[in-house]
């Protein structure tokens, strides 16, 4: 979480004001400290043969991007951005799922190096399911490379995977820079070794500079899914999000939703080599998923169901690239929630942003069943769960709510959102955006889900 | 802010980060009797009598600043930020009486006592015309007022001015009381689940406790500089907008330092929580006490060990046939005035060591970039090799595993990055294990 310049003595933004900016950064490059002469640019060290590793798991790599956000109301000149490539608006950092591109033998490296500048809001959501020495005894191989910054050259910012939440994980795998190890830019990788014992709803996020990098958009979700699943005697579906021994966390279909702010300042500060005094912070969007509302309704991107086993496996093109599906194409995660009358529905929800939120369901009621990726129970067993409407929870905690979904015989809506009001809703012109729906139809309408977040509206490959 | 500033309050904070990486330096006169880490108790002995100074004072902030502050200090004392942390055991009748050395009346509030007194009479409002003009009953400049109460029950407490709060305990009339049960010093209530690691209890030869203090707090310049300059009357309430936020009265790596360090006279206490890690000859797990005098929820995430929240407020998590009602949390998010009890427990869930090693392959360390803390090892008490010109605090092997707020913004002081609160959790090698078997040892 500290600043790896910093602690060298010599910030980069500081070399940025003795440089004169960042196109001096060349001639300048003697100031550079000697343990970070060996950087090199990305391109340069990604010309050889693949340096990757073809095994992994999951494989990520972070780097820079565009996204779009409503253009009005536009805020000063920090909002839309005018640097944006149409049809975009707004500088991120983020990670990619590079995973498929990663096992292309002949090709890896190219279709890797293709994909800086191409970050994805929020990050790619994964899952694993809980390790168990007997029954389920892998060791979940999580790849990261660091493609570097294309519109920031300057900025040669190591990258980590922080699984927020593992219980007991040794400082090398938690990847929080100051007492472990970064990723630094320039074909290096690094392979996290993850053994999840513990079922519930996380999240990750780079912790390299954690403010900048956690605001400019490296925030994704992960879940883990318990031991107890297959167990069809408990409940029918035979999936549960915790072994609760009862069937009382079972449910038919699952939503990952997590919250997320812009504040455009630090944007547009960040993609035109300024940076903001983030005591000034002011949350001017919230997002669920990487997108306000109404777009957390757009379908999810394409993606290959067969191969979506840990992660969504999106569709890429010849490029490696996200399917082009317009403004939102690397905003690719759907917050639309779908059901059948009757079923449960778990709501695995996750405030990445820097504010309370208090995420509300109109017309209905959700019972809490998990907090933090922990079931609601005392030591003793002592049930702990709740039913509420409104869920309030705070920046880096997550919560497990089932929403069992009424008898209905035509199509009924349920709105979810933010009480945060005018954090709730663009299209009366405010900074809006946590927002969505549950939409309930009637019995057997929507088949099984297979992958998380799937709908009826979505473009699949079998 | 414009970038130049920004560049002088980052530079500017390097001196601090030396001074405090080089941790276990001298001891300010005052504090001499504090233990290095951990919760630095003011006792008093059985029906103690605590005397109070309001005193005035200034402290450092990370990014250079230096912010005019108030503070309750032990009379005789110097002025010190946080005030006291005044250590009671239960059933004790505590006096408490507070010199007021301010130009204003000030007084001393105990949420979650009951039945506190004054010569007497039971405390109550003070109201000039119809307005109230204290929460409390206080003492006039120069004045005194003295405050018994029963300490009942056991827990963790706020103690906080009741006089024109908005300024007074902004500008840093607070502090904490503990009060510890009749069960036993090593345990945070009557309850035998509420055990936490002592000298006495974990085989350990050093003094050693495993119970920490994270006090929250926030601060306004304006409000300080407008209090200091003598026009506090031109200073607008509704534009309060805190740009420093402190873990026990420190910043980062301010908090990790010892409690009593020298170059932080008036900032006694420490927040690095020291543990070993739980096994069989050290079977209790560690505690912490936070506190939030502040004015948000603060959601503090510490890294890899989740912590189970046994009590709120001074008051276990129990319901009324003793059930238990305590939650494990990875955000411990503490609400404006609140307490939370929370004991946790590291251990390494995979046992990875030289002989169980991790299972991938470890990069050439030149493909990685290292910040101050880290071991060169995964292992627990074995440091590796790191490449030329990186340099490390690390002593023994020990993890530095981290915690902070993750209202991630708060984390700045006035622009400065990765300076608000955040401390670390320091795993040192089980104390059997040092010296053996390649283990290195420690001092403490």
């Amino acid at each position: 979480m500290n600043n790896k310049d910093d602690s060298n003595g010599f910030s980069r933004r500081r070399f940025l004001k003795l440089a004169g900016g960042g196109a001096a950064f060349a001639a300048a490059s003697g100031l550079v400290p000697t343990p970070l002469r060996r950087i090199l640019p990305v391109s340069e060290a990604l010309a050889a043969a693949s340096p990757f590793p073809t095994d992994a798991d999951l494989f990520w790599a972070g780097t820079d991007g565009w996204i779009s956000l409503p253009t009005s109301p536009a805020i000063g000149f920090y909002h839309p951005d005018s640097a944006a490539p149409p049809p975009f608006t707004t500088y991120i950092f983020g990670f990619r799922n590079i995973t498929r591109h990663s096992k292309d033998l002949t090709n890896s490296a190219t279709l890797i190096n293709k994909q800086k500048m191409k970050a994805q809001a929020s990050a790619p959501l994964f899952w694993l399911d809980e390790y168990d020495p007997v029954t389920n005894p892998k060791d979940f191989k999580m790849d990261l490379t660091n493609l570097g910054m294309q519109q920031r050259p300057d900025l040669f910012d190591s990258h980590t995977i922080h699984w927020h939440g593992f219980r007991n994980v040794i400082p090398l795998f938690d990847g929080e820079p100051t007492g472990s190890i970064g990723v630094p830019p320039g074909g290096k990788w690094f392979r996290y070794i993850f053994r999840p014992r513990d079922p519930g709803t996380y999240m990750y996020h780079c912790h390299v500079e954690d403010v900048e990098h956690v605001h400019m958009g490296m925030t994704g979700l992960v879940f883990v899914r318990p031991k107890q699943n297959g167990n069809m005697a408990l409940y029918p579906s035979g999936k549960y999000a915790y072994n609760d021994g009862n069937g009382s966390t079972g449910y038919d279909r699952e939503f990952a939703l997590l919250l997320t702010e812009v504040w455009a300042e630090a944007h547009w500060d960040d993609a035109h080599i300024q940076l903001p005094d983030w005591t000034d912070y002011r949350a001017d969007f919230g997002l669920i998923n990487g997108r306000t509302y109404p777009d957390t309704l757009a379908p999810n991107s394409p993606y290959k169901i067969s191969t979506s086993t840990h992660a969504v496996d999106y569709n890429i093109d010849a490029n490696g690239d996200l399917p082009n599906t317009g403004n939102l194409q690397y905003q690719p995660l759907s917050s639309l929630v779908e059901c059948n009358a009757g079923e449960r529905v778990l709501l695995r929800l996750v405030n990445l942003g820097f504010r309370e939120a208090a995420m509300t369901l109109e017309g209905g009621r959700v019972r809490v069943v998990g907090k933090d990726a922990t079931p609601m129970r005392g030591r003793d067993g002592t049930d702990t769960s709740y039913e509420t409407s409104t869920l309030q929870f705070g920046a880096g905690e997550s919560i497990d709510a089932i929403f069992t979904a009424p008898n209905v015989t035509s199509v009924t809506t349920f709105v979810l959102y933010n009480r945060n009001f005018e954090h709730a809703n663009n299209l009366a012109g405010g900074f809006g955006g946590q927002r969505t729906e549950i939409r309930v139809y009637p019995p057997g309408t929507n088949a099984a889900q297979q992958v998380p977040n799937q709908t009826s509206q979505d473009t699949t490959v079998a | 802010m414009n970038t130049q500033e920004n560049f002088q309050r980052k530079t500017s904070a390097w001196p601090t980060l030396a001074a405090a990486i080089g941790l276990l330096c001298g001891a300010s006169q005052a504090w001499a009797a504090l233990p290095k880490v951990g919760v630095a108790c003011t006792s008093g002995g059985p029906n103690p009598t605590f005397n109070l100074d309001t005193a005035i004072g200034n402290i450092p902030m990370p990014d250079g600043n230096s912010i005019f502050m108030w503070s309750y200090a032990l009379t005789g004392q110097p002025f010190q930020t946080p005030g006291p942390v005044l250590c009671v055991n239960e059933g004790d009748t505590v006096t408490i009486v507070l010199h007021n050395k301010l130009a204003e009346p000030a007084s001393i509030m105990f949420p979650g006592q009951e039945n506190v007194t004054v010569g007497g009479q039971p405390v109550q409002p003070e109201i000039t015309g119809t307005t109230i003009t204290s929460l409390t009953n206080s003492a006039v400049p120069n004045g005194t007022v003295s405050y018994t109460f029963t300490a009942s029950k056991p827990g963790t407490y706020i103690y906080e001015s009741g006089t024109n709060p908005e300024k007074q305990v902004r500008m840093g009339l607070h502090g904490a009381l503990i009060v510890r049960p009749t069960l036993g010093a090593d345990y945070l209530f009557d309850r035998s689940d509420s055990r936490f690691t002592t000298t006495a209890n974990s085989g350990t030869a050093t003094p050693w406790n495993e119970e920490f203090m994270v006090l929250l707090s926030e601060i306004d310049p304006y409000q300080h500089q407008a209090e200091e300059s003598g026009v506090y009357s031109f200073y607008d309430i509704t534009q309060y907008r805190p740009r420093y936020w402190q873990l026990n009265g420190r910043g980062f790596p301010d908090a990790i330092a010892d409690n009593a360090a020298s170059w932080l006279p008036n900032q006694p206490y420490g927040a690095l929580a020291r543990v070993h890690p739980v096994d069989a000859s050290h079977p209790y797990p560690g505690a912490i006490r936070y506190l939030n005098v502040g004015s948000l929820d603060y959601p503090f995430h510490p890294h890899g060990n989740n912590g189970l929240v046994i009590g709120r407020d001074g008051r276990p998590l129990a319901g009324p046939g003793g059930q238990d009602l305590s939650f494990e949390k990875f955000v411990v998010n503490v609400g404006p005035g609140q307490t939370w009890d929370v004991i946790f427990k590291w251990y390494d869930a995979e046992n990875y060591s030289a002989s169980n090693p991790v299972p991938m392959a470890l990069p050439d360390p030149a493909n990685l970039s290292y910040l101050d803390f880290y071991s060169g090892s995964p292992y627990l008490g074995q440091q590796g090799t790191l490449p030329p010109g990186i340099t490390t605090v690390n002593q023994c092997g020990e993890f530095f595993i981290i915690s902070h707020n993750h209202s991630l913004f708060q984390l700045n002081s006035w622009g400065l990055t990765m300076s608000g609160p955040a401390t670390y959790m320091r795993v040192d090698p089980p104390l059997a294990a040092q010296g053996l078997n390649g283990i290195l040892t420690c001092t403490y």
